[in-house]
């Protein structure tokens, strides 16, 4: 059952479809990494409770892409480097509708694939930038729920930034 | 073919659909149109049904719940009680789920908030419109299209499913092309309100200064988030060591120590973050998890006490009485970080558009040689052969330290001395509080024109074309011999015990203070080099720049930037190896390497800057006109002043000359540089102030 070259291992989304994964392309997410090196072997289906099929497919098609990737070296690189460049596979991966791009940030985020989180939430970001706020509004239906008078006292507030 | 409303198989649907007997029921369709889509959460909760199995114990279908009831009729009532068993079928059958199932998703998952609105509510006028459009049609077929939708409603998950992909199947392309063009338009999600705040953090993160402001405009949800102190730590975080192009930002000592401490507490913050907490009370800060910290007496204590503090005492503490510093000390701490990075930010512009109000003192009556400014308190040193002390709030003179026979030609002062270089041949101690000269070396053989002190070592550089190292705390002495012409500028580094001095023999050298022995010599200036500064070990020379340029870009292109791009790639092969042991033997057992990087200036008309572990000069800022006598540099910005009287500052890491200025009318001989403004002296006999805080 164990082979130790192309381990297969056999996922169960949270609506109950079974998928076979490979272990490295597995071991991208920490949190499955994790509970291998803390189970030694799994025989069984892992159930994935809050991540959909389509969500799965779509979260193990990156990790399949990134498989070879070296191991993420924690957070220190990135919080001194404050840019929203994401690569061009990746860019092209994200482009789904915005549930999808949810989906992917809440599995990334459960399943702890810490590289997947960040370019998700650099998409979000990137969809922010530049940006009025009624723009913002526009783009993710959101309700001004200020009174003018607020509006208007938080521009002001605001405007230093505005150079 | 069994025609149960749960087993609903889509090839019965076009017969269905034609006919007008299904949904007979007698009630008021617009009643029911009202309550099916009336419900704001109606939708994504349908949705939630797939990843919770059926199961919404906890919060159902309320706002549909009501109204279809009256729907319910011989058709509809099965499908319903069968789905909505919480309010058709109240005794029916249940399916139980383990309860941390239900926990573990609504952790992180909108659709188990309801108190989150996340969809349709600001789709209110196209529900408007629906409406209109559906009182057009014929009492019946009003009936019957309510009907099929409140089964939609009523249907979970997977039925939805069923039912949409028999309604699709049946499409014609122009319908299909309908659906898609609409569709991306419907899936519109409230990313930062929707998701856990620690994510919406990270997103908030990766945002510029100007569309964070931006969208802290946008909701009352999003400037909770957008203006919290976890966003605007982290911005300021970033902006400690290195400059943004568009910003030109720059931390003071006093935040850079706050910002320190409080980062454990603000990670914890973000993790913990509760909206409605934040919205309603106070913003929990650092306070609550710092008890320590707290600013009572003996946390002031423990704070003064720290390691990194003797450079912050130095620039803020005992230059005022002692309950003003308590203030001041108290109004830093507690500010919230978007208010200190607002603040940076407008000094960061003023600098960067030279927007900034000059004060002029007057008083000497020869050239001014030196100068050095502390908080409120300026310093200047003259051919007049007196030292002037000035506040430099009020502009004015506080008092004159007489006693140099001669012109002075360099000074430095702390809390409690000052200590003047001057023609004479002399060092003299002052008590620049009282103006009382506490004590007067001799010891040169000319002029002492430079001088700079660092813990219990005097470094002064004289005419007689050396450096005498005063050790203050074993009272001894020693002289550093090399150059070959004068001495014009020395600096002490305490951290790796070693000395930089200029010379107007051309070169630049550094001492090992251990072996009193020159460990590296600088040579390119073509002039007498004049002053010779280190930068501070945080100074990077990078390609940062122009990863900041492509801020406000949302793009994959990388860094461009020819120049930066160059000096990266010249530096890289530097950045792996030891820093330390290139200076010799000496510097093997864990010594602190010297500064790695030092700017120049000298009578060539040009500023350089080195680096130190190679000795190579990486790059020559040429702008002036005529020798370039005076020299102050920081990790954002370099100042110089030069015989052509003007005043240019330069960024560091590009070579550009940001900003001329003029007003001096004699060459300018001086600089002094802190983070919000600069002085400068000349040998008009004035100095000038040029403060950047708005």
């Amino acid at each position: 059952m164990a082979e130790t070259n192309t381990q297969e291992l056999t996922f169960t989304s949270s609506d109950g479809k079974n998928m076979k994964v490979p272990r490295d392309v597995a071991e991208r997410s920490l949190l499955i990494k994790n509970m291998l090196e803390d189970l030694g072997e799994a025989t069984e289906a892992i159930p994935i409770p809050n991540v959909t099929e389509n969500v799965l497919t779509k979260v193990l098609e990156w990790c399949t892409h990134h498989r070879n990737d070296p191991p993420t070296t924690g957070d220190e690189d990135d919080s001194r480097r404050k840019t929203t460049d994401i690569e061009e596979w990746d860019q092209k991966f994200m482009q789904v509708d915005q549930e999808m791009l949810f989906e992917i940030i809440l599995a990334a985020n459960y399943l702890d694939i810490k590289p997947l989180l960040d370019i998700g939430c650099k998409t979000v970001a990137n969809m922010i930038k530049g940006k009025s706020p009624e723009e913002i509004r526009k783009t993710f239906n959101i309700q001004n729920d200020f009174t003018p008078e607020e509006e208007d006292q938080i521009r002001r507030e605001n405007e230093w930034a505005e150079e | 073919m069994p025609t149960t409303d749960d087993n609903f198989p889509s090839h019965d649907l076009p017969e269905r659909r034609r006919s007008d007997e299904m949904g007979s029921g007698s009630q008021d369709p617009q009643t029911s149109f009202k309550s099916i889509f009336g419900g704001p959460s109606r939708t994504t909760e349908a949705k939630e049904a797939e990843l919770n199995s059926h199961q919404h114990s906890s919060h159902g279908f309320g706002n549909v719940s009501n109204a279809p009831a009256k729907l319910a009729n011989q058709n509809v009532a099965p499908f319903l009680a069968k789905h909505i068993p919480e309010h058709y079928a109240p005794l029916g059958p249940r399916s139980i789920l383990p309860p941390e199932l239900n926990n573990a998703s609504s952790k992180y998952c909108y659709r188990h908030r309801p108190d989150l609105k996340c969809r349709r509510q600001a789709d209110e006028p196209s529900m408007d419109l629906l409406q209109r459009e559906l009182e057009t049609l014929p009492q019946t077929d009003q009936q019957s299209i309510s009907h099929v939708w409140s089964l939609f409603s009523a249907a979970p998950a997977k039925h939805r499913k069923l039912l949409l992909q028999g309604i699709m199947a049946q499409c014609c392309f122009p319908q299909l092309s309908y659906i898609s063009a609409t569709v991306r338009d419907l899936i519109r999600i409230d990313f930062l309100t929707a998701l856990p705040p620690e994510i919406a953090f990270k997103i908030l993160c990766y945002l510029d200064t100007t569309s964070l402001c931006k969208a802290a405009q946008v909701s009352r949800g999003w400037r909770a988030l957008a203006d919290d102190d976890v966003v605007w730590h982290r911005m300021c975080e970033q902006h400690i060591h290195r400059k943004c192009k568009k910003c030109g930002w720059g931390l003071p000592l006093l935040d850079r120590k706050r910002l320190h401490e409080s980062k454990r507490a603000i990670e914890l913050r973000a993790t913990t973050w509760d909206m409605d907490r934040t919205e309603t009370g106070t913003p929990p800060r650092e306070l609550s998890t710092e008890p320590q910290e707290e600013p009572t007496s003996t946390g002031k204590r423990k704070y003064d006490a720290s390691s990194e503090l003797s450079i912050v005492k130095r620039h803020c503490s005992s230059l005022g009485d002692d309950s003003e510093k308590d203030e001041d000390f108290y109004k830093t701490r507690y500010r919230p970080w978007k208010e200190v990075y607002k603040d940076r930010f407008k000094v960061g512009t003023n600098w960067k558009y030279g927007r900034c109000s000059v004060k002029t003192f007057k008083g000497h009556t020869n050239g001014v040689m030196c100068l050095q400014f502390e908080d409120n308190i300026l310093a200047t040193g003259s051919y007049d052969t007196t030292i002037k002390i000035w506040d430099t709030d009020t502009g004015e003179e506080l008092r004159t330290l007489r006693g140099h026979e001669s012109g002075i030609r360099c000074l430095q002062f702390d809390d409690t001395k000052l200590i003047s270089g001057s023609m004479d041949r002399t060092i003299k101690v002052w008590n620049w509080r009282t103006g009382e000269c506490i004590s007067t070396y001799t010891g040169h053989r000319g002029g002492v024109i430079g001088l700079h002190f660092d813990a219990s070592i005097l470094a002064s550089g004289s005419v007689d074309k050396t450096v005498k190292i005063w050790n203050f705390e074993d009272k001894s002495t020693c002289l550093l011999r090399g150059h070959t012409d004068w001495v014009n500028a020395v600096r002490v580094d305490m951290q790796s015990r070693t000395v930089f001095s200029a010379s107007d023999d051309c070169t630049v050298r550094l001492w090992d203070l251990d072996t009193k022995t020159c460990i590296r010599t600088f040579d390119g200036h073509v002039g007498q080099v004049q002053q010779v500064v280190p930068l501070p070990r945080e100074f990077e020379f990078e390609d940062h720049d122009a990863e900041c340029e492509n801020d406000s870009l949302s793009t994959t292109s990388a860094d461009t930037d020819p120049q930066s791009l160059q000096a990266s790639m010249r530096l890289a092969p530097n950045a792996t190896y030891s820093q330390s042991t290139v200076f010799g033997p000496g510097f093997e057992n864990g010594r602190a390497a010297p500064p790695r990087y030092i700017v120049t200036s000298a009578l060539d008309s040009t500023i350089r800057l080195w680096e130190t572990t190679t000795g190579r000069c990486l790059r020559t800022f040429f702008g002036h006109l005529e020798g370039v006598w005076a020299l102050g540099a920081d990790t954002l910005r370099i100042v110089s002043g030069a015989e052509d009287r003007m005043i240019k500052v330069w960024d560091p890491r590009t070579g550009k000359c940001e900003r001329t200025f003029t007003g001096h009318s004699g060459p300018v001989t001086c600089i002094g540089l802190g983070d919000s403004r600069f002085a400068t002296g000349s040998e008009d006999c004035e100095v000038r102030m040029y403060s950047f805080q708005s």
